[in-house]
């Protein structure tokens, strides 16, 4: 028992063994999930009958297969995606792929609720102005609907980083696999490694969610945005 | 037949603060039976803070409330109890969403006296007819206009049989043409003897059925006296300020305006 | 490539629903893991909204803690948690010389033939337990919100009200506010109700042979990767869909005019 890592070691070793990969999973996850997410909201939005339909439909599919069964789909299912990267940092690959498809699907919906709940007498004073449809957006209904997509937004990265702990078995060493590791041969202390690395995950999560995000719901509030 | 000697409600020197802010200072009143009292005065005078210190909802921090000669601030009294024995009609009504309107009426008679479904439905349908709202039992309240769900909520006051009724300023939040609907019903039971408390700024109601107003500003009570006193000689200079007020709320206000006259 | 592969994929996946049996009974078995967790969840989660609402300091504040933490750590961490406690505590009793706690090696099941295939469900055993209590634990903090949304939604006037004719807080509560907060949680609910078997998976990793699971059975026997995760993938969304749309007929049929 001499050598059975105390709390501190495995939380230092967590955190400097798992935290990396487990932050630049959640970035390139949202990041390019931003991208799509957006993207399919401005379908669903201003796309017309067709356009709509297909991004709901997107939607609907990513939101009704576990992500589990992406990332395995992406990591394990077709062996000749990302071919260019190297064998080991191909698990990688895999991992946001599905993180990114998946959080599309729900930025989509966080994006497309801002974007309605902008009051539409903004859009109609900035077309009386003379503005096109395009400078409409993107000068008046964009920026505020960016401001009101922050609480949900929030939200997402708290889902986005937890489900980062599914890529443990693919061969990415994040937080939960480094905690996996380090209690490895040492039974006694399984569990206490899985409550110090949810605690990092708390850490990580409550005060985003707690302070940005309804901090965020306060001020728009106040300042009477659309919103709610 | 036991005489009442007790007056049905007392208040005495009831003091309430919220946070670091003293909503009440000191208010002392008394109601006899069949009495109607109106309380008036500007808004956050403290007036909606005094009702629900009379049935307990925001227990007063200093004083007393004797209803019928027992004090709503004993310890070992039960609140329930005494609340089901005062009734309030809401400003914003506060019906059962989930209920029909018959159901709104008879729930406090099955679950608070325990009727039976039938005896409570009998007396909830008594009610609605007293209300003039009979024909519209099996409606939900978002069914209902907003005079109709006022007249069901006094209905719902009504059916339990209350001492007296606690009124905030029940038709401040109706259309102009519904307030009409909601005074008449008032006017009626009040005629029927009805003992009530009435917050309100509608002084044609006043001048017909109170027996006494009180003006109420920043918590103190002001001025009081009968309808005829507050018409023809208020004392006050902030009771006539607000009178005036009144006049032009319901556009008696030529002399403000300084209208032209039909010669010009 | 992958147009050229598709004919390819049509067969392999036809192959892998030769499995049928086999993904019958993960199917059931995650539909079993679901029901339990929605259940244990609504229960949990309701008794948790209305203790943080109505609860008074110490109760309100147990509830949120308990709400913040299980939504605010990975279902993954939570399962290995109750999964991993047992074994612990045991290594500690043992290195004291204490009797330790015995775990697993008990099973409830049926066995039944369908279309000449004999099947074999277990309604119980030690991990399935861990499995449905984790998710059942994790789905009242998610709950938890929705209800308390609902119940702050209709707002203190109606409690208000229920008191002024002389009910209790307790009858107000019950009488007056649930009946409403529950048919305005109905929506966002469903939400909840209809992606729930999408997390049942998650005991994959404890070894609980669920329609996942059952996946990597057909993929060691046929090698059919792709194939066995699209049809896996198919059903959860099929049975999702159904959940979803059936839960919105509810909603319709229940509806009250102005909640």
């Amino acid at each position: 028992m001499s050598n059975t890592p105390d709390i501190f070691t495995i939380f230092f070793y967590i955190l400097t063994a798992g935290l990396p990969a487990t932050l630049a999973l959640t970035a390139l996850g949202l990041l390019l999930g931003f991208f799509l997410g957006l993207t399919l909201a401005l379908m669903r939005v201003y796309g017309g009958i067709e356009l709509n339909w297909l991004a709901s439909g997107y939607e609907k599919l990513l939101r009704g297969i576990p992500l589990l069964v992406l990332i395995f789909i992406f990591t394990f299912g077709i062996p000749g995606l990302f071919w260019y990267l190297e064998p080991l940092e191909r698990p990688i690959g895999g991992v946001v792929l599905a993180l990114a498809l998946r959080s599309a699907a729900y930025q989509s919906q966080i994006f497309r609720g801002a974007i309605l709940s902008v009051h539409p007498g903004q859009m109609e004073a900035a077309r009386a102005l003379g503005m096109s449809r395009f400078q409409s957006f993107r000068h008046i209904v964009f920026p505020q609907a960016l401001r009101l997509s922050v609480p949900g937004w929030s939200n997402e990265y708290a889902v986005v980083i937890k489900d980062s702990s599914f890529a443990y078995a693919v061969g990415i060493i994040e937080m939960t696999k480094a905690a996996l590791r380090i209690s490895a041969n040492f039974p006694e202390i399984w569990a206490l490694s899985m409550g110090v690395v949810a605690i990092l995950y708390f850490i990580f999560t409550f005060p985003v969610t707690k302070l940005i995000g309804e901090r965020q719901t306060k001020k728009l509030k106040d300042l009477g945005m659309g919103g709610g | 037949m036991e005489k009442k000697y007790e007056k049905v409600l007392k208040v005495v020197d009831v003091w309430k603060s919220y946070e670091d802010l003293e909503v009440l200072k000191g208010i002392s009143f008394e109601l006899g039976e069949q009495e109607v009292k109106v309380i008036f005065g500007p808004s956050g005078s403290g007036k909606s803070t005094l009702l629900r210190c009379i049935n307990m909802l925001s227990p007063p921090d200093k004083g007393e409330i004797f209803l019928s000669g027992q004090s709503l601030m004993a310890s070992e009294v039960d609140l329930n109890a005494m609340r089901a024995k005062i009734g309030m009609v809401f400003q914003h009504f506060n019906l059962f969403a989930h209920l029909k309107a018959i159901d709104n009426v008879s729930i406090g008679l099955r679950r608070v006296k325990g009727l039976s479904k039938e005896e409570a439905h009998i007396k909830a349908l008594e009610a609605l007819r007293r209300v003039k709202m009979a024909e519209w039992a099996n409606h939900y309240p978002a069914q209902l206009s907003g005079g109709q769900q006022q007249r069901v909520g006094i209905a719902r006051a009504l059916s339990m049989e209350p001492t007296l009724i606690l009124f905030d300023e029940p038709t401040s939040a109706l259309d102009p043409e519904l307030i009409g609907e909601v005074l008449q019903v008032m006017l009626d039971i009040a005629k029927a003897g009805t003992t009530m408390v009435v917050v309100t700024h509608e002084m044609g109601f006043a001048r017909a059925v109170a027996s006494e107003m009180i003006f109420i500003d920043k918590g103190v009570i002001i001025e009081r006296g009968t309808p005829k006193h507050f018409s023809t000689s208020p004392k006050s200079e902030r009771v006539k300020h607000f009178l005036k007020q009144i006049d032009i709320l319901y556009g008696r206000h030529e002399e403000l305006l300084e209208l032209p006259d039909e010669d010009d | 490539m992958i147009l050229q592969e598709l004919p390819e994929l049509v067969d392999d996946i036809l192959r892998v629903l030769g499995f049928w049996d086999q993904l019958l009974i993960g199917l059931a078995k995650t539909m079993w893991l679901y029901m339990w967790a929605l259940l244990i969840g609504f229960f949990l989660g309701l008794l948790l909204a209305i203790l943080r609402q109505y609860g008074g300091r110490v109760l309100s504040r147990i509830s949120t803690g308990y709400i913040e933490l299980m939504r605010g750590t990975p279902l993954l961490a939570q399962l290995f948690l109750f999964y991993f406690l047992p074994y612990s505590i045991n290594s500690l009793l043992r290195a004291e010389g204490l009797p330790y706690i015995p775990i697993g090696g008990w099973a409830f099941y049926t066995t039944t033939e369908i279309f000449g295939r004999s099947l074999t469900f277990v309604f119980i055993d030690h991990i399935t337990l861990i499995g449905i209590l984790t998710l059942g634990l994790n789905s009242a903090a998610y709950q938890a919100e929705y209800f308390r949304g609902s119940i702050m939604s209709v707002g203190t006037g109606q409690l208000e009200a229920a008191q002024s004719l002389g009910m209790s807080r307790r009858k107000g509560i019950f009488h007056v506010i649930l009946p409403q907060a529950l048919r305005r949680v109905i929506p966002a609910w469903s939400n909840e109700a209809a992606y729930l078997p999408k997390y049942t998976v998650v005991v994959f990793y404890i070894g609980v042979t669920e329609l996942f699971a059952k996946a990597h059975h057909i993929i060691s026997e046929t090698f059919l990767t792709l194939a066995a995760y699209i049809v896996v993938a198919v059903i959860f969304l099929v049975i999702i869909t159904l959940i979803s749309k059936g839960l919105d007929i509810v909603h319709k049929r229940t509806a009250i005019p102005g909640l």
